[in-house]
C-alpha cells in the first residue's frame, strides 16, 4: 500500500533507483558480448592509422616541430589520449539519447515516468552505466595502447587523470541529456550526437593540439569540455605537471559542467512536460 | 493522504476530462515549403476525449469497453499520469493527477501494452527488483514481495530466466505482478488477456476476480472480449470516438436489448451495399450491422439483426441472400450481448474482428 511505498528515507530510495538502473544497464549490456569486444577493442584501429602516417611524415616516434607547439615531441601518447577520452564522447552522447528511445521503443518508457520516483534519478543511473562502461571500455583501449605503444603510466598520474575525466563526463551528462530531451521529442537523437561528436573532433584537441587551428575555432573550441580535459590530461601524463599549472582549465571545465547539468535537467523536464501534453511522449 | 472508505472518496473520478491531439499532416517531402491552407485550427486537432466523466467506487471491477480508437487507452494514459488532459478534473484515490502526481502514482498498478515493455534481456527476478526500486520500496520489503508474487503466479521455477525465453502467457504474468508489486489500491488493466491462450487468460481473469473480490482492490478493466466484461466487471462503460455512452451494470444494459430478439448470419464476400439492402427488407429491425471479418484468417462477415420477430427475419434474409449469391457460413437466433448493446447504442461495431 501507500505506507510501505514511502517506509525507507528518501536518500536511501535515490540511491536504490541509481543503483537498479545502474544494473539493469549493465545487465543489459552483458547480453549482448559482442559489443563489449567491439568497444573494448576496435576503437584502437581507428587511431592507429594516424600513428602510422605521424611516422612516416616525422621518421620516428617524436617530432621537433610538435614539440615546440605542445612542451613534448611524443606524439603517439598525445594521440591515444586524445582517442581515449574521445572514446568516453561517443559512447556518452550517443548513449544517453539512444537509452531513452530504446525505452520508448520497448514501452518501458511509460512505466518508468508512471512511476513515483524522482526521474533525475533514473538519468543518473543511465548515465554512470554509461560512464562504468565508458571506462571500462576506455581502460581497455589504454592498455592495449600500453602494450602496443609502450606508455608509461604510474598511478600517481592516473588519479588526478580520473578526477579530470569524472569531470568530463558530468559535462557530457548535461549534454546527453539534452539530447535524451531531443530524443523524447524528436525521437532520435542519433544523428545529432553524431553531428555533435564531429563537431567536437574538429574543434577540440582530439588529433592535434589546440593551436593548430585558426583563432575563431580555438575560441568555439573553449566552449567544449573535451578541449579542457584534453589539455589537463596531457599536461599531467606528457609534461608531469600538477593541478596548480592548470587550474584555470580545470575551473572553466567546472564551470562549463554546471552549464550544461542545469541546462540539460531543465531541458529533459520541460519536453517530458511538452510530450506529456502533446501526447507524443509513448511514441518512438 | 491514504484512501479511507468511511470517507466516501472515489478510486476513479473524472469530470469532463478532455484531451486532444494535433493531427499529423504528411506533405511530403517539400512539404515545409508550402503554407498551411487549412484557415481553421479545429480540424487540425482530434478530440481524443471528450467530456469524458467516470466515477468508479472502491473495490469495484470497472470496465471500459469501446472500439480501437475510442479513448480507452488515453483514459489510461491521463489516469496514470502518462497523459496530461487538456480541460477537466481527475482524481485517483482522492489524489488530483495535476498537483498530486507522485501519489497518484503510487496509488496505480498498471498492465498497458501487454508483454512488450518489460526487459527482455533481465530475468523476471531482475524485472520486478528494478520496478520496485522506481516505486520507492526497501530491498528487504521488495525481496520478499517479489518472492510472494512470483510464487502466486507460479513463476517461481523461472524467476531466474530471461524474460525472452518466457510464453507470451508468462511475459504477461510478470506485467501483472509488476503492477501488483507495491500492493497499490487501485489497478488499470488495458487488455490484460489480449493474446493470450485460453489457459492463460483464464488463470489471468481468475486473479483478476480474486484481486477484486479477496483482496478489495479497484480495477479499471479494458477489453475487447464481451464475455470477459460481462463474467467479471460489476459495471461497464462504453466509450465511442472519446464520449462515455453508457455506463451500467452488464445486466441492465443487456436489459435494454434483452426483449429484442437477435438473429446473426455469417456471410462470405458480402458486397459493400448488403447491410443497406437487408435493412430495406427488414423495416421493423431495429439495428442491421454488417461486421466486416476477414475471410483469409479464417473470421467470416457477420450480418447482425436486433428488433423485430427472428422467425419473419430469417426468411427473408435467407432468401436475400441467395438471390444475391452470398455464401452461408452460419445463422443463429440467439441472446443479445454486450457488443449488442454497443451496436444499438452507437451503431458501430465494438471490435476488429467482431468477437
Amino acid at each position: 500500500m501507500l505506507k510501505s511505498t514511502y517506509q525507507q528515507s528518501l536518500l536511501r530510495s535515490n540511491l536504490f533507483v541509481v543503483w537498479n538502473e545502474l544494473v539493469k544497464n549493465i545487465k543489459s549490456l552483458l547480453a549482448y558480448p559482442a559489443i563489449l569486444v567491439f568497444w573494448a577493442v576496435f576503437p584502437i584501429f581507428w587511431f592507429i592509422p594516424f600513428i602510422l602516417q605521424g611516422q612516416a611524415f616525422v621518421g620516428g616516434p617524436e617530432s621537433a616541430s610538435f614539440a615546440q607547439i605542445t612542451g613534448s615531441g611524443e606524439y603517439v601518447p598525445f594521440i591515444v589520449i586524445g582517442a581515449v577520452l574521445n572514446s568516453y564522447v561517443n559512447t556518452l552522447l550517443y548513449g544517453m539519447g539512444e537509452n531513452i528511445r530504446r525505452e520508448a521503443y520497448q514501452g518501458t518508457l511509460d512505466y518508468v515516468l508512471a512511476a513515483p520516483c524522482n526521474k533525475a534519478y533514473v538519468l543518473i543511473g543511465k548515465a554512470l552505466s554509461e560512464s562504468l562502461s565508458s571506462t571500462i571500455f576506455a581502460a581497455s583501449q589504454l592498455t592495449i595502447s600500453v602494450l602496443l605503444f609502450g606508455m608509461n603510466l604510474t598511478l600517481g598520474v592516473m588519479l588526478p587523470v580520473f578526477f579530470i575525466v569524472i569531470l568530463l563526463m558530468l559535462g557530457l551528462y548535461g549534454m546527453s541529456l539534452i539530447l535524451a530531451a531531443f530524443s523524447l521529442m524528436y525521437k532520435q537523437s542519433y544523428d545529432l550526437s553524431q553531428t555533435i561528436g564531429y563537431v567536437f573532433y574538429i574543434f577540440a584537441p582530439v588529433r592535434y593540439p589546440v593551436e593548430s587551428l585558426p583563432t575563431w575555432a580555438q575560441i568555439f573550441g573553449k566552449l567544449i569540455p573535451l578541449t579542457y580535459a584534453l589539455i589537463i590530461v596531457r599536461s599531467f601524463m606528457l609534461l608531469g605537471t600538477d593541478f596548480s599549472a592548470v587550474y584555470f582549465e580545470v575551473i572553466a571545465l567546472l564551470i562549463i559542467d554546471i552549464v550544461l547539468l542545469v541546462a540539460g535537467f531543465y531541458l529533459f523536464s520541460w519536453m517530458e512536460e511538452k510530450t506529456k501534453k502533446s501526447g507524443t511522449i509513448s511514441h518512438h | 493522504m491514504v484512501y479511507d472508505k468511511e470517507s466516501g472518496v472515489f478510486s476513479i473520478q473524472t469530470i469532463d476530462l478532455t484531451k486532444r491531439f494535433a493531427k499529423k499532416k504528411h506533405r511530403g517531402v517539400f512539404g515545409f515549403l508550402r503554407r498551411n491552407q487549412s484557415n481553421n485550427k479545429h480540424n487540425d486537432v482530434t478530440v481524443a476525449l471528450d467530456k469524458v466523466n467516470l466515477e468508479i467506487r472502491p473495490g469495484e471491477l470497472f470496465g471500459l469497453l469501446g472500439p480501437n480508437g475510442s479513448g480507452k487507452t488515453t483514459t489510461i494514459k491521463c489516469l496514470s499520469t502518462i497523459l496530461i488532459p487538456d480541460e477537466g478534473t481527475v482524481t485517483v484515490n482522492g489524489f488530483d493527477i495535476q498537483k498530486e502526481t507522485s501519489m497518484v502514482r503510487a496509488s496505480l498498478g498498471m498492465v498497458v501494452g501487454g508483454e512488450r515493455t518489460l526487459y527482455w534481456k533481465l530475468t523476471a527476478r531482475d524485472n520486478l527488483m528494478y520496478f520496485a526500486s522506481l516505486y520507492k520500496m526497501q530491498r528487504t520489503h521488495a525481496k520478499k514481495r517479489i518472492e510472494e508474487l512470483l510464487e502466486t503466479l507460479q513463476l517461481s521455477d523461472r524467476a531466474d530466466e530471461r524474460l525472452e525465453d518466457y510464453s507470451t502467457g508468462m511475459r504477461q504474468k510478470v506485467a501483472i505482478a509488476r503492477a501488483l508489486l507495491h500492493d497499490p489500491p487501485i489497478l488499470l488493466l488495458d487488455e490484460p488477456t489480449l493474446g493470450l491462450d485460453p489457459n492463460f487468460s483464464r488463470q489471468i481473469r481468475n486473479q483478476i476476480r480474486e484481486l477484486s473480490e479477496k483482496q478489495g482492490k479497484t480495477v479499471l478493466l479494458t477489453t475487447h472480449y464481451m464475455d470477459e466484461a460481462d463474467q467479471l466487471c460489476d459495471r461497464v462503460a462504453f466509450i465511442n470516438n472519446g464520449k462515455i455512452v453508457a455506463v451500467d451494470t452488464p445486466n441492465r444494459l443487456k436489459a435494454m436489448v434483452k426483449e429484442k430478439e437477435l438473429v446473426e448470419v455469417t456471410v462470405y464476400r458480402p458486397p459493400a451495399d448488403i447491410e443497406k439492402y437487408i435493412r430495406s427488407l427488414l423495416p421493423d429491425a431495429e439495428v442491421v450491422k454488417l461486421i466486416p471479418g476477414d475471410e483469409d484468417e479464417g473470421n467470416p462477415s457477420r450480418i447482425k439483426i436486433i428488433g423485430g420477430t427472428a422467425e419473419e427475419h430469417v426468411e427473408t434474409i435467407i432468401d436475400a441472400l441467395r438471390q444475391k449469391n452470398i455464401r452461408i457460413g452460419s445463422l443463429n437466433v440467439g441472446v443479445p450481448t454486450l457488443e449488442d448493446v454497443f451496436i444499438k447504442l452507437t451503431g458501430a461495431k465494438l471490435t476488429e474482428d467482431g468477437t
